[in-house]
This record gives structure tokens, sequence and C-alpha cells, in this order.
């Protein structure tokens, strides 16, 4: 086992047990299930948990009603065990498994064709996994290596061409599994002087494929499963030539795995905050204890300097764009005295955006630390060496994702990187400035307390609103506002890069961004909204926006805005919707408020209306560029 | 290992494998199960394999579509 990896493993049952707990209806069946489809790695005890998990279906009393997944899966290779394994580690993140499968090697007409069965499906995924044929060079071991190059380059195009079909014939995120490195010893130590041998070729392949395929496709990473496993346990060129597997049934459990984390995480809220505890944590000992000169910190002990390699770790997660916060069980003066007056402190605490240093309970200072920085607690990665801590968290606070971190301070730095919890989705100039941003939004709140008189307070921001069409720069951040923001979002419609792309290029769309800046900087583009125009009216189909900009008045010039180009339009009725989740009550009331009539109401949705002609546009304290 | 303990070995494999109740026994050939079509068959073969921790020869079990004939050259690989 790998250092640092899942110690917080729990006890998951077996099938027998899970049988029986069917058998008598026991409401404990699915929650056991669908735990044990998470953890168990071995093959046949999968494929009893798929079987179960049908027959709990057809006969437990009540199967919970999960959302479903709509998967494809296209390529050289037979999906049969891998469908059932997906299908159980879907399951495992609380998703039914829709599952249709390609024919043997004819993904290349299935992409293409926009009729195809695979297109005729509506499938919200699909996962291409190329053949293993194509790992392979045809020419010779001597091959001049940009011959051997543009080989690789034509392979990789394809994908990118089939990626690209993909975006204009559904709105389906494409996953491209690729390819496993080899395990043959052949050509011995000449495999890594030649792009030509199966070794530098895949690497190669891998390396093209990862930097060319389109941001909204993601990469099924093969090379880096295989290497971790082993190469040579996750081949099997029998079960190819038998039924052609895509590799042996270890490496099928992991890329199962895989597949279905990639899915779950891209519905799920993504996290972007680490909640750091303070002693033992980012230094030895306890501060109010051993004082400043008794922590261990720095790189004269072996103990000191692995906190502070740790330091760099997360000072590098900060630098990504993950937002650090503190919450520790001390006064706030002493824990802050580290990183003002320590010499070996690589954190600062400009990097921190919340500083929660209190004798209250761990769950409530990362309650705060949400509300304070505006985000959702399911946000929140929490880690800390105390294991009552770490279990306080997840009974009270059960959206934070806990990390108990090692008492060996040698195996801190393992234990975080061990997980993907911070994986970019695409990586934007935005993610790495949000530190600052939400610093300034900090500094602001301060400051908000501070004035009582709200307008005065808005005009001493100085702020600055400039709204565009969607432009194609800006597209792959109004993709990741549209896949993330779920508070201000009135439709909570989720969308692809190819779907936002169309809407962008349509001409019955009203499609709209705002960015802000005031007197703290610049806050970027955080206001979406998509208006689809027919005849006369027009609905507001998308309207969100980040928290960052609440209580801006950003909502009413984006109306004004909206209203002023569908009057040039026009346009004469423009009708709203709010549709409830559990995160977006806070627009319950966003269309009365702003002037429109209520014309329906159900549980599922509200419907408003407002006639342009007599609408007065709304006074801000916000100005235009 | 005997017959019947080779037997009951394999029901856990039917079981796991196929979603309808199949009894193992050495007559009962692909024809007496619905779900047991050639992809299926696949599943079968690893699932045999995994149960037993040994690897069946290229092509020697692609058309056995029996359980005897299974037993069979299970019992080879196990001698």
């Amino acid at each position: 086992m790998p250092p640092g990896m899942s110690d917080d493993r729990r006890q998951t049952p077996d099938p027998q047990r899970l049988k029986d707990l069917l058998e008598q209806a026991d409401d404990a069946f699915w929650p056991q299930l669908t735990a044990a489809c998470r953890h168990s790695d071995s093959f046949l005890e999968l494929l009893q948990l798929d079987k179960l998990s049908r027959l709990g279906q057809r006969s437990h009393p009540s199967p919970p009603s999960l959302p479903g997944a709509r998967v494809a899966l296209v390529g050289g290779c037979t999906f049969s065990p891998l469908d059932r394994l997906l299908r159980t580690r879907l399951l495992g993140h609380g998703l039914r498994a829709e599952l249709v499968l390609g024919d043997f090697d004819n993904h290349v007409r299935e992409l293409l064709d926009p009729g195809s069965a695979i297109y005729g499906a509506d499938p919200e995924i699909i996962v291409l996994v190329p053949s293993r044929r194509l790992g392979h060079f045809p020419g010779s071991l001597a091959a001049d290596p940009e011959q051997v190059r543009s080989a690789a380059l034509e392979t990789v195009s394809q994908l990118v061409a089939l990626a690209g079909a993909v975006a204009d014939h559904s709105a389906a995120t494409l996953l491209v599994s690729n390819w496993p490195l080899p395990w043959e010893r052949d050509p011995g130590a000449f495999r890594s002087r030649s792009p030509a041998s199966d070794w530098s070729y895949r690497k190669l392949l891998n390396q093209e494929l990862g930097l060319r395929l389109p941001a909204a496709a993601r990469i099924v990473d093969a090379e880096f499963i295989s290497a971790r496993m082993g190469t040579a346990a996750a081949d099997d060129p029998q079960g190819w030539l038998e039924s052609r597997q895509p590799g042996s049934i270890g490496l099928q459990v992991e890329l199962a795995t895989e597949i279905a984390r990639l899915i779950a995480r891209g519905r799920s809220a993504s996290k972007k905050v680490l909640a750091l505890d303070l002693d033992n944590t980012l230094w030895g000992g306890i501060i109010g204890d051993d004082g400043l000169d008794g922590i261990e910190l720095g790189d004269t002990t072996a103990r000191g300097e692995a906190f502070k390699d740790f330091q760099r770790y997360v000072k590098s997660l900060k630098d990504r764009g993950v937002l650090l916060a503190v919450c520790s069980k001390n006064s706030d003066e002493i824990a802050r005295e580290p990183f003002e007056r320590h010499p070996e402190m690589v954190l600062e605490l400009d990097d921190v955006v919340a500083f929660q240093a209190n004798w209250e309970p761990k769950p409530v200072n990362l309650r705060r630390i949400a509300e304070q920085l505006n985000l959702g607690i399911d946000s929140i990665v929490f880690v800390d060496d105390n294991p009552a801590e770490i279990e306080i968290v997840r009974q009270m606070a059960p959206e934070v994702t806990a990390v108990l971190l090692p008492e060996d301070p040698g195996r801190l730095v393992a234990t975080l990187r061990e997980r993907d919890d911070f994986e970019p989705a695409v990586l934007t100039s935005e993610d790495a400035a949000r530190t600052e941003q939400y610093r300034q939004e900090a500094r602001r709140r301060q400051l908000e307390a501070a004035t009582p008189d709200l307008d005065a307070y808005l005009e001493s921001l100085q702020m600055v609103i400039e709204i565009h069409p969607f432009r194609d720069l800006d597209l792959p951040r109004i993709t990741q506002l549209i896949n993330k923001v779920n508070q201000f979002n009135l439709t909570t419609v989720r969308r692809t890069a190819a779907e936002v792309r169309q809407i962008a290029d349509s001409s019955d769309h009203v499609a709209l961004t705002s960015r802000l800046s005031d007197k703290f900087g610049d806050h970027g583009l955080t206001s979406v909204v998509i208006l689809e125009i027919d005849g006369a009216g027009a609905r507001v189909d998308t309207w969100l926006m980040s928290c960052r900009v609440l209580q801006r008045q950003v909502e009413d010039e984006m109306l004004n805005e909206m209203i002023s180009r569908l009057r040039r339009r026009g346009v004469t009725r423009l009708a709203g919707e709010y549709r409830p989740t559990a995160k977006n009550a806070l627009v319950a009331d966003l269309f009365p408020g702003l002037g429109f009539q209520t014309s329906e109401q159900t549980p599922e949705r509200s419907t408003y209306d407002l006639e342009i002609a007599p609408y007065i546009p709304r006074t801000t304290r916000i100005s235009r560029p | 290992m005997t017959r019947s303990e080779l037997l009951q070995q394999l029901q856990t494999v039917f079981d796991s494998v196929f979603l309808e109740d199949v009894a193992v026994t050495p007559e009962l050939s692909a024809e007496d199960v619905d779900e047991w079509d050639s992809v299926t068959h696949v599943t079968l073969i690893v699932g045999i394999e995994q149960q037993f921790g040994f690897r069946f020869g290229l092509g020697e079990v692609a058309r056995a579509r029996n359980v005897g004939q299974l037993l069979e050259v299970i019992e080879r690989h196990l001698a």
C-alpha cells in the first residue's frame, strides 16, 4: 500500500451479508450495498454486487430513486465484463447506470454518423477506448524520429477529430482512454532511445493526446493506472486474443473505478477550500504549549523539514487556485504568532482567506468559513491529525471531506497527494487569481460591517461593470460557471462546452456575461445570462452569478441590459423561471423582487412575467466603463 | 478437489454472473440459461479463472457451452 493510502476506509459488508439484508428487506441494504460497490476490489465480488443491485431494484420494497447516468462505451475492445464493473462502481457513487455499448472497433462510424445508435441513445457520457493496435508503431525500430512522431500525431489527430464530432453531434461529455504502458523487456535498454519502441511510442501518444484533446473532453489515464498497478499486471495478451479484452481483469477494475470517478466528479460540487488544522499539522508540537521556539519547523531536523515540506505543498495548492483556511482550536492571537514571527513558516497570513482560531467545535468553524467565503460547506476539504476532530466533523458536517493526517510527519505530504480532491477540470487564469479575490471579499465584508448605510457602502466601492455577449475567449470560464454555480442559479441547467458554443453562435439567443471590478480589484467574469427568444416573447433560460458579487446590484444591471437588448429586437414580454434545488433558495424571490408578476407556482417551478414596454431601468451604484 | 466441491465452486461463479437462479449440474448447457450468450460467456469464463486461479488455454473453452465440457477442462488444469 502506498504511503498514506485510505486510512479512512470503513468496514464494508460482504455479499452474503448483503444478500441476507435483501431477503429481510432491511433498510440498511442500499446504503451498505453502495458502500460495498465503492470499496470492493475483487472481480467476483463486484459481479455479485452488480447482481444484488439488479435483484434489489426488482424485489426490495424501497429501491432508492437514484439519479441515472447514461453512458455509452465505444472503442476497439470488448466491453464485457467492463460494463458490469462500471455499473457497480457508478452505484458506489450513488448513480444508476444506463449503459449503451458500441460494436467492436466500430467507434469511428458510430461517432461520425449523427444518426448512429450511440447518439440515438442520447448519452450524457461517451467513453472511448481506442484500439490497443494503435499503441504500436508499425515501422522499424530504427525509423527516423520525425516519422515516428508524425505517425503518433496522426493517431492523435483522429481521436481529436472524433472528439470534435462528438461535440457537434451530441451534448455528451467525452472520456478518452489513453494507452497502458507495456511490460515487455524487448528491446532492452534501447527502449528509451528510440521513439519507435512500444515503451517510448505509447508515452509519446499519451502525451500528445493529453495536450491536444479539447479541454471539455477528459482523459481516462490508463497510462498512469497501468504504471501504478504494474504494467505486467495490467496487460493480458491472451484476453485480447481470446475475446478482445482491453487489459487484465485488474486493469479493468481500475478503469471502471476511474471512469466512474470522473463521471461522479462531473456531477458534484468541486472542492475549493483546504481547511487546515495548525498544531501537529503545519508544525510539530503545540504552539500554545511549546511556544514559538519550541515548535518543530524548518530544515534543521528531519521532522521540522517534513512539516515545512507539507507547507510548501499546501502553498503550491494555493498557487493553483485552492483557497486556504485555518480551522484551529487555539486563541486567535497565539495561532497567528508563527505566521507573523516564525522565520521558517512557508505559509503567510496573506495566503489564508479565512482564519478561524477559537475554542468552538470545528464543525461550527467550518460552517463559518463557508459563510465567510460565500461557498457551500461541501466545497471544503478539512485536514487534521486528531481523529476525534475528524470524527466530529464527519458526524456534524458530513458534507465536508474530512481527512485524517498521519501521526508521522514523514507521511503528511504523501497522505494529501494520494488524494485528488483538487483535480482541476480546466485550469484557467481566473482559478489562480481566486485567492486574491476572496481575500478582497473578506476585506469588503469588514468594511460592510463598519458602514451601516448600504447605499453609501456601495457607492464607496467604486464599482464598474462590463457586460458583453459571449465571447470565444470567455467560453471556458462560462462553461465552468454554468457547471459549478449552485446558489445564485435560477434554473441550474448544466451545459457542456459544445452546447455553450452553440448558444454563443445562435441567433435565437441573447447570451450575456458580466465582469465587475471595484476599488479592491477585478472580480473577473462572474455572471451569465442566457435568454431564448421566440418571436415577441423571450424566456430566461439561465441566470447565474458567482456569489463573490452578491448584493452588489449586478443583477439589476444585468436586467437593465437584458431589457434594452430585447427592446431593440422587438421583444415585448420576458418570462422568468425559478426551479428550486437544495442550494438555490437564495434566489427564490429574485424575479418578484425585480418587478416580475408571478404567473404560476408549483413545488417544482415558479414562473414569472415582465412587460417590457413600461420597464424603467433600475438605478444602481455601478458605472459602465 | 472432488467433483461435488468443483460443482459447488462453479455454482458460486454462476450465481455471480447470471441474474436468474441456475442449478449447476454437469448436464446444464447454454440452451438452458437465457442469459448465457456469447457476451456473458466471456464473463463466465473470466469468473471461473478468477475463482480457480488458473488461465484457460487459448480457444480451449471458447465453444464449451455446457458444464460437463467445462468441468473436464477445469479438472485438467487442476490436476
